[in-house]
């Protein structure tokens, strides 16, 4: 099924490359090996085009040339190289590619089809479990994100005290290595709260004492990945005596190194508060993520440098928060200097990252923080602010060209390129699409 | 002291909501306003009664004369109007246009730089009611969603705060026909009876495909119920119009017997009241609008085989999600499709779920709804509607229509809302910016002419920031004043 799938998208891709290059005049560009296989555009120039780097300011008709899957140079007076394809961009417009920092790509397919479900394990501590390990490639899912402009995506292992290795990847290759970006990118760790969330009523009897035994059971975990990690630190510079191997523990090393920061996924104050504390005992580098109520902390999480990955603000509000706190948390945490990104915490609608922004932005997020949110943000919090998160010569050339603002829900996007490769539009709803209105009439 | 403040039940409910058990919050009247913050509120000497929350607000005074100036006006109808005055008498549209007067002693309010659109109509919704499934027969025509409604349920004044001024309130998708309907106005803060909208049309909701036939949700000891296929569904639906066309007779037989009734004669036996009956005689009568949840295109084709061969039409098929593969066949039925913009691959039958849905049924001429099934979605259709000019390029009108005058079409209550016109309810949403644009919110809903949701004093995040801030300020001052004195 795979093989038949890849197929028909490399068959598709190059079609659509050929139709495309059709479709912006350029001349005869393409290298054909005599199998006549492989088709290798030299490189890209998108022209007259209105580049939004997003760590500067906007050029306007500027160009943006690409080869060897890089941003070779950005600017008004960016020159293409004889034999590039040229996309003509007037009136469009060029931003990096959306990052959504908190998703399940690739770990689930149909939701209520347990056969393609791996996005949990049983048992409340799992370090050694790696999401990028059961990242399905050749998901549907991945292509109808990617076609709007989502690029780049962290996916999540998700249940337990300790959920596993987040990766994040890029929503496009033959493999979850080609995908990977940065593997393990986090640590996925839920703080402890009381019984049914925030909806439920706090302070139910019991459940203060099961919330402190989870804590407990917490805090000696991570007592014991910091004396593995003490110990293993001890007998790499030459002390006596010896440690079985312990994979969960040994997965934790890196964290414990401050390598690796921790996803915490919290909701409310006293969840971030209870974090806050762990990463004082512990040394952790933590990062915040759905955080409800971290408007309620801005100025400490701000102060501290703690990121927060906000949303999805598709989510309900519980009875007694005011009605727009869902929206205007983001805003609040920007404004107090709060570095934040945006996630869906979802797959099939992760392709609506950008429209979560713009509910936030409704509610007093500024629009450029909003965009940074969706690309540099989470690219720095991820350490690959280097390759990812903004148009700027020597970056990855993961980047979508658009009629207008990503964040507008009427606006289509008109190419996609993840790693210098223009990524064809051939997601499972295009095709349905294309397929049925072409239906004979009845 | 508001009797809204009345104490209710804090607790969750496990309840049974399109056949999947969610863990639905009910209302915590006096906790909403929070127990901590009361404290605190009280510690700083700040008035608790005129906090305004959702909880407390007072309820809106009816306005007479109301005049709306110098919005940007979406009509629906006819077009947008750049700079516009709507007025309103006795919650009705009185005059809409460029050049209308404001008339003497009216409330103005001044709309400028802002949009004006028809309040959205949530076709397909489960909020403000108590339960919504009877979830033990496969056919529940007899249960009605309207006596379970409450007006207490938070979540009335959040779609508000979206814009949603109309709601029609579903039985849930657990039986192949299940109850009937609500169609519920929003007017937060009135006594129960005064959501329903006056003079709707009756409905009934049916459900087709994984639900009905309880595909994803094995109870262990449950046993399974018929059907368990979607050869089951069909059969149940045409027993039960089977058994309403005999009922039917019946009655008919009766009621002739009656009018040909002799002096002298006996009395006929009328034949024994059946209410699930009853209402499936109304939706063969055309009395009863058909709501029907689907998924798949065979089963779509296949209730509309059912509904023609029992000679009723099917008003929407809710949710949809395969109609565009056969939206010939749909449109020739006259039926509506009321969908999600693009909720997919939640289960089996919505794996071919598609953005472009809503698009490709237009092009084939088919009238169509963006719904929300969901609390949390119906805050934001106006943001879902506008999905759908970037998936197939619906254009701006058809977009707004969806969630407007379509789905006003499809409950059968056009003629009082879903567009702004002349003598319709007064019935807006007011818009700081284009509905659509992508930092636009909902500063102002009116029902009936009446504000019953105003960002201006709403309680927000930005007001209970600066309530919290003020807090501190006092304690920081008392603290001080304190240490002074010893």
């Amino acid at each position: 099924m795979n093989d038949t799938r890849t197929r028909g998208r490399l068959v598709a891709r190059h079609i659509g490359l050929a139709a495309l290059l059709l479709a912006a005049g350029a001349p005869a560009v393409l290298a054909q090996s005599a199998s006549g296989a492989a088709v290798v555009a030299r490189g890209w120039a998108i022209r007259n085009v209105t580049v939004v780097p997003v760590t500067g300011p906007r050029i306007e008709h500027g160009t943006v040339v690409i080869r060897n899957g890089k941003i070779e140079a950005v600017g008004a007076d960016a020159a293409a190289q004889p034999g590039d394809s040229v996309l003509d961009g007037t009136g469009l417009f060029v931003y990096p590619g959306m990052i959504d920092a908190g998703t399940r790509l690739g770990l689930t397919e149909i939701s209520s089809v347990p056969g393609g479900e791996d996005q949990q394990e049983l048992g409340e501590f799992n370090p050694q479990d790696a999401a990028l390990t059961a990242v399905n490639p050749h998901s549907d899912v991945i292509p109808v994100t990617r076609s709007n402009g989502v690029t780049t995506a962290i996916t999540s292992p998700r249940g337990g005290l300790v959920s596993g290795q987040a990766a994040l990847i890029d929503l496009l290759g033959w493999t979850p290595q080609e995908m990977a970006v940065r593997a393990p990118a986090a640590m996925v760790m839920t703080y402890p709260r009381t019984g049914g969330g925030r909806f439920a009523r706090r302070g139910r009897q019991g459940e203060g004492d099961q919330l402190n035994r989870q804590v407990l059971a917490l805090r000696e975990f991570l007592g014991d990945a910091r004396a593995y990690a003490e110990i293993k630190a001890r007998l790499a510079a030459g002390a006596p005596g010896a440690q079985p191997t312990n994979l969960g523990l040994e997965a934790m090393v890196p964290v414990m190194r401050g390598d690796v920061p921790v996803i915490f996924d919290v909701e409310t104050a006293e969840q971030i508060r209870g974090v806050l504390a762990l990463a004082d005992s512990f040394g952790l580098k933590v990062v915040l993520r759905g955080a409800q109520e971290a408007w309620r902390l801005a100025d400490t999480l701000a102060a501290r440098h703690i990121p927060v990955i906000v949303g999805p603000t598709t989510t309900g509000v519980g009875p007694d928060e005011p009605y727009d706190e869902i929206y205007a948390n983001p805003g609040v945490l920007a404004k107090a200097g709060v570095t934040i990104a945006f996630q869906t915490n979802d797959a099939h609608d992760s392709r609506n990252l950008p429209y979560n922004a713009a509910l936030a932005e409704a509610y007093g997020l500024p629009a450029d923080d909003a965009l940074k949110a969706l690309t540099i943000n989470p690219a720095r919090i991820f350490g690959v602010a280097d390759r990812l998160g903004s148009i700027e010569p020597g970056k990855e050339a993961t980047l979508m060209v658009t009629d207008g603002d990503p964040l507008d829900a009427r606006v289509g996007r008109k190419y996609i390129f993840i790693r210098g490769e223009l990524v064809p539009f051939n997601d499972r709803h295009s095709r349905l699409y294309e397929e049925f209105r072409a239906r004979p009439k009845s | 002291m508001n009797s809204r403040l009345r104490m209710a039940g804090g607790e969750c409910s496990g309840q049974l909501r399109d056949g999947e058990l969610r863990v639905v919050p009910r209302v915590r009247k006096a906790e909403a306003l929070g127990a901590a913050t009361l404290l605190l509120l009280l510690a700083a000497g700040v008035a608790v009664a005129q906090e305004p929350g959702p909880f407390t607000m007072p309820v809106p005074p009816a306005a007479h004369l109301v005049a709306i100036t110098n919005a940007t006006i979406l009509t629906v109808t006819h077009g947008t109007i750049p700079r516009g005055t709507i007025v309103i008498r006795e919650g009705k549209i009185a005059a809409v246009g460029a050049d209308v007067a404001v008339p003497a002693g009216a409330q103005v309010i001044d709309a400028a730089g802002r949009y004006v659109m028809p309040g959205i109509i949530d076709e397909h919704s489960h909020s403000a009611i108590e339960v919504v499934n009877e979830g033990s027969n496969v056919v529940t025509a007899e249960v009605r969603m309207a006596d379970v409604v409450r007006e207490d349920m938070p979540t009335i004044y959040w779609q508000l705060a979206g814009g949603v001024t109309t709601i029609n309130v579903l039985h849930g998708s657990a039986n192949a026909i299940g109850g009937q309907d609500a169609v519920l106005k929003l007017r937060w803060g009135l006594p129960v009876d005064s959501l329903l909208f006056e003079g709707a049309p009756l409905g009934i909701k049916f459900a087709l495909g994984e639900n009905p036939k309880q595909s994803n949700f094995d109870v262990p000891g449950r046993p399974r119920r018929y059907p368990a296929t979607r050869m089951g569904v069909e059969e149940v639906l045409r027993d039960a119009f089977t058994r309403a066309v005999a009922y039917r007779t019946e009655w008919q037989r009766y009621e002739a017997a009656r009018r040909s009734l002799r002096r002298g004669q006996p009395e006929p036996i009328p034949p024994r009241r059946d209410l699930q009956l009853d209402a499936l005689v109304e939706v063969m009568d055309g009395r009863r609008l058909v709501h029907a949840h689907c998924y798949r295109s065979d089963e779509i084709l296949m209730l509309l085989r059912v509904a023609h061969d029992f000679g009723f039409r099917v008003a929407s098929l809710e949710h949809g999600l395969e109609a565009y593969k056969v939206a010939d066949e749909i449109a020739a039925a006259g039926t509506g499709v009321s969908t999600f913009a693009d909720f997919w691959g939640y289960k089996l039958e919505a794996y071919d779920a598609i953005p472009y849905n809503a698009a490709l049924l237009t092009q084939h001429g088919v009238a169509v709804a963006i719904n929300s099934d969901d609390d949390e979605r119906a805050r934001r259709l106006y943001q879902d509607a506008a999905k759908t000019m970037h998936y197939g390029g619906v254009s701006e009108t058809d977009a707004l229509k969806m969630i407007t005058l379509n789905p006003a079409r499809m409950l059968g209550i056009e003629n009082r809302v879903g567009s702004i016109d002349v003598g319709k309810d007064a019935d807006l949403a007011i818009f700081s910016a284009h509905p659509f644009a992508p930092a636009s919110r909902v500063e102002m809903t009116l029902v009936d002419g009446r504000v019953f949701f105003d960002r201006d004093t709403a309680p927000t995040l930005e007001h209970l920031l600066e309530q919290l801030r003020g807090q501190r300020e006092h304690r920081r001052q008392g603290g001080a004043a304190g240490r002074g004195g010893q």
